[in-house]
């Protein structure tokens, strides 16, 4: 069981926010970028033939003896997508687990506020190509939850070629919440994609140990993903380097999900995760 | 120092492929981590890709090569020559006479001959025998150290005297002609006259330990008074002060008296000690709180024994001492209507001898002996030791006026010797026992001394064929005779209160060495007590002075004895030093605080 009853119960309070309008295939709750039936006010044109004659300004037509039809906001639903890194990457340490949790968190939050939900993984192959269900309410959760948690870290990952793919499909663009550890190449162009379909959050997940590594000595390092080797001398130097260059690396991480319309958040992996996760997006006013 | 296997040094040259393995590159450790591409500018800090590198003398590298070369000389199997009293094959003569109690010297020729058997290497045996009043072999012929430290470990002193020569005799009869036999006697030398010097074929390892020493030197019975038995007591020191000490006495385990006696140094006192006692009870006297260099000489005991009658006759001129002593002695009434058991023959004719007969300066002497002479005044030179007539009487410092000078056959024995002259006899006239006394007892200071009832009542006790004497009363070592029901058994309970069951057709009770009271009890073949009787060994007063001698021998002198060592190897020690090593080499290597320790909760190694 990736959440507990208790903590369902708590994430039932809190509601997905979306700054940016929608232009979803069905009405929801969430502001369209097109006009529709809903009761706000928002603008005037001239009557057309065929316009519902209900919505003729009858009182500008005398005053002014122009017809008018009075426009209202439309209101869509806001399709959701969680990007879960499936690469091996994911396998060190408590990452991969953390990522199961974070997305199991925004998905049952979406389903519970009525989104439609869908969880993507992008399985390593020649082709990229997309894997998921799409779920509107919250009655499809154990099927999401089992799907979350059939998931194992193995082979590579193409998140360019998912976001391209992701983008192809216009119809359903919407916010993405991306959950990986972005040591995926091309991760930069992935990130510029997903955010351009609606912005979203990335959830950028590192193990503590990836930031302050407690080794040294002469090694062998060995890339958990590509398997590929690397033979060094791990000095207290080399390792303060290191750290400087995650700190860079985080930072443009942080830098490049800002300028492409997504939020940011780091996320250490481990049992508190998830808990410093929504803290964050409440503050950030992703959730409220 | 010399070397078993030199050849193996050889394995020293390991240090060479030891030192190259320090200077070919370690294989890294393999560490899997996410992504390599955050420490892919580190490469660079990695050395050459030569398989070599330079030479760092670290503390482990020290440390193995040490080691290494330890392990070298380890197999070299380096010794040393170290001079041993063992030979092919060693007999361990252990004295466990009462003198071996003073001052800790039993338990100091214990340790001595323990650590000459741990000393002895697998091709050489060893024998142990006990020498103590019944010589015996303990175990022959062992090349087990378990055994042979068991037999020595089952060694106990006892209050009896040595037997050396028998001793000796064993170990000499367990030489082999196959095999070079050293003897080595563990004693302090016995008492003088006891062993024939020098001797030959063994070594003396002396025990000489002294210490301050009061010890009972004699415990009989004396003369009896009314009522009640008078117990001859003789208290001697061995101490270099003077010594008050409180003698108590016992009857039956119950204190019904005690003695206060002050001893000058090396002075001896004798006291007669009337008890109330009766025959068959059991009479101990034990020094109370003494704290001397022998325990086992502070307590003696006797089992007062029935005497029967015995019909005494004096002939000659007799003395009132005589008729004194001669009334004195229980059980012993004159002969009146009836023949007499025992004759007396004070100054009259000895020339027909019937009957056991105490002969005191005949005239004539018996058939066989011719009166050449008299002497005056002779100076006492010689006692026989061990002599039963003699137990607990001195009679070195008797006064005598003139004595016989004797032409004598063979078969006397001699007790008391003035030189040559002959002062007390003992002998056989027509079969019958006989007690030549060479001097008149009145004309000496024989009838004054306290020891006389004493003397006059071994001699009667003698002649009358020990009628008079208690055969449960011995010196410690004499073994007990047994007298099982018809198939029963015997239980013995020794004086410190063990048991031994013994089967019926046994007679014969030997571990008899530990002076005290020992309960025999006769069971039918139904387990049921038939009948017990009790028994006394004493302490052997001649072990008592403690003195030390060293035995004159020949052994040493012989190109064996001065050839004989012992090869003793390195091994232990370099074996110690190696595992030293070992341990500070783990320590430098995991138990040291190290910065390149690698800290728990790293990556997964691969």
């Amino acid at each position: 069981m990736l959440l507990e009853p208790e903590l369902r119960a708590r994430l039932e309070r809190l509601s997905l926010t979306n700054r940016r309008r929608l232009r979803g295939m069905w009405s929801g709750r969430h502001r369209s970028k097109q006009l529709g039936e809903s009761l706000d006010f928002a603008d005037y044109r001239e009557y057309n033939p065929g316009d519902d004659f209900r919505r003729i300004d009858y009182n500008l037509w005398a005053r002014l003896g122009v017809v008018l039809v009075r426009l209202f906001e439309a209101e869509d639903e806001m399709p959701l997508q969680i990007v879960v890194d499936t690469s091996s990457s994911m396998e060190f340490g408590e990452k991969f687990a953390t990522a199961q949790r974070l997305a199991a968190a925004i998905t049952f939050l979406g389903l519970a506020a009525g989104e439609r939900v869908r969880l993507v993984t992008v399985p390593a192959s020649d082709r990229p190509s997309l894997r998921g269900p799409w779920a509107r309410h919250v009655s499809s959760w154990p099927q999401m939850e089992g799907f979350l948690e059939s998931l194992s870290p193995e082979g590579g990952t193409d998140l360019p070629g998912a976001a391209h793919l992701m983008a192809a499909a216009g119809a359903h663009r919407g916010p993405v919440v991306l959950v990986s550890d972005l040591l995926a190449p091309g991760w930069e162009a992935a990130v510029d994609l997903l955010g351009s379909l609606g912005g979203g959050v990335v959830l950028h997940v590192l193990s503590p140990s990836e930031l302050d590594p407690d080794f040294s000595g002469d090694l062998t390092l060995r890339d958990i993903e590509t398997k590929a080797e690397l033979p060094v001398s791990i000095s207290e130097a080399a390792v303060s380097r290191y750290r400087e260059r995650m700190q860079s690396f985080v930072a443009e991480a942080s830098a490049r999900a800002r300028r492409s319309g997504m939020d940011y958040v780091t996320v250490l992996a481990g049992p508190e995760a998830l808990t410093a996760a929504l803290r964050e997006l409440v503050a950030a006013g992703r959730l409220t | 120092m010399s070397l078993l296997a030199p050849l193996a040094l050889a394995l020293a040259s390991l240090v060479i492929p030891l030192v190259v393995l320090y200077m070919l590159k370690s294989r890294r450790q393999r560490l899997e981590v996410p992504s390599i591409r955050m420490w892919e500018d580190e490469e660079q800090y990695v050395s050459a890709s030569l398989p070599w590198q330079r030479l760092k003398v670290t503390a482990a590298l020290v440390l193995q090569i040490l080691a290494l070369l330890g392990f070298a000389f380890l197999l070299a199997r380096p010794f040393f020559r170290e001079a041993t009293l063992l030979g092919p094959h060693t007999v361990l003569v252990i004295d466990t006479s009462g003198s071996m109690a003073t001052a800790g010297r039993f338990a100091a020729a214990q340790a001595e001959a323990r650590g000459l058997a741990d000393d002895a290497s697998d091709a050489q045996l060893i024998s142990v025998v006990d020498a103590g009043p019944r010589p015996r072999v303990v175990t022959a012929f062992s090349r087990d150290p378990a055994t042979v430290l068991s037999a020595i470990d089952g060694l106990a002193v006892g209050g009896g005297g040595e037997d050396l020569e028998g001793a000796l005799r064993l170990a000499r009869g367990l030489a082999t002609p196959d095999r070079p036999t050293k003897i080595l006697l563990l004693s302090d030398g016995g008492v003088e006259g006891a062993l024939l010097e020098p001797v030959s074929d063994a070594s003396h390892i002396l025990f000489d330990q002294v210490g301050d020493n009061v010890a009972i030197t004699a415990f009989g019975t004396g003369v009896p008074g009314e009522g009640a038995a008078n117990m001859f007591l003789e208290v001697s020191s061995f101490s270099r002060r003077t010594e008050s000490i409180s003698v108590q006495m016992l009857v039956d385990g119950l204190e019904v008296g005690s003695v206060d006696i002050e001893l000058a140094a090396a002075e001896r006192e004798q006291r007669v000690v009337p008890v109330d006692a009766g025959i068959g009870q059991t009479v101990e006297a034990v020094i109370v709180e003494a704290d001397d260099a022998n325990p086992l000489d502070d307590r003696a005991a006797l089992i007062l024994s029935g005497a029967g009658d015995l019909a005494v006759t004096v002939t000659g001129e007799g003395s009132p001492f005589l008729d004194a002593l001669l009334g004195a002695l229980p059980g012993v009434h004159p002969a009146v209507g009836e023949p007499p058991d025992v004759v007396v023959i004070d100054g009259g004719s000895a020339a027909e001898i019937d009957r056991p007969a105490w002969i005191i300066a005949p005239d004539p002497p018996p058939e066989g002996i011719t009166v050449t002479g008299r002497l005056d005044n002779p100076v006492i030179t010689f006692q026989r030791p061990g002599e039963p007539i003699l137990e607990d009487v001195d009679l070195t410092s008797l006064a005598i006026g003139e004595v016989q000078l004797l032409d004598l056959g063979p078969g006397w024995l001699r007790l008391v010797t003035a030189g040559d002259v002959p002062i007390v006899m003992l002998g056989e006239v027509n079969g019958h026992r006989v007690v030549y006394f060479t001097f008149d007892v009145v004309r000496s200071n024989l009838p004054v001394d306290v020891t006389f009832p004493i003397l006059g009542a071994r001699i009667l006790d003698f002649l009358g064929g020990n009628r008079l004497g208690s055969a449960a009363t011995a010196t410690a070592g004499t073994p007990l005779s047994l007298a099982p029901p018809p198939d029963g058994s015997t239980v013995v309970t020794k004086p410190d209160g063990t048991s031994v069951s013994l089967e019926g057709n046994v007679v014969e009770f030997a571990d008899t060495a530990a002076p005290g009271t020992y309960q025999v009890d006769y069971l039918d073949a139904s387990g049921a007590l038939v009948e017990h009787e009790r028994a006394v060994r004493q302490f052997a007063a001649a072990e008592a002075p403690g003195s030390a001698r060293q035995i004159a021998t020949t052994a040493d002198d012989t190109a064996d004895a001065q050839d004989a060592t012992l090869l003793r190897e390195w091994a232990p020690w370099i074996l110690a030093l190696l595992l030293l090593v070992v341990l500070v080499e783990w320590w430098v290597a995991y138990g040291r605080p190290s910065p390149w320790r690698r800290r728990s909760g790293a990556g997964a190694a691969v």
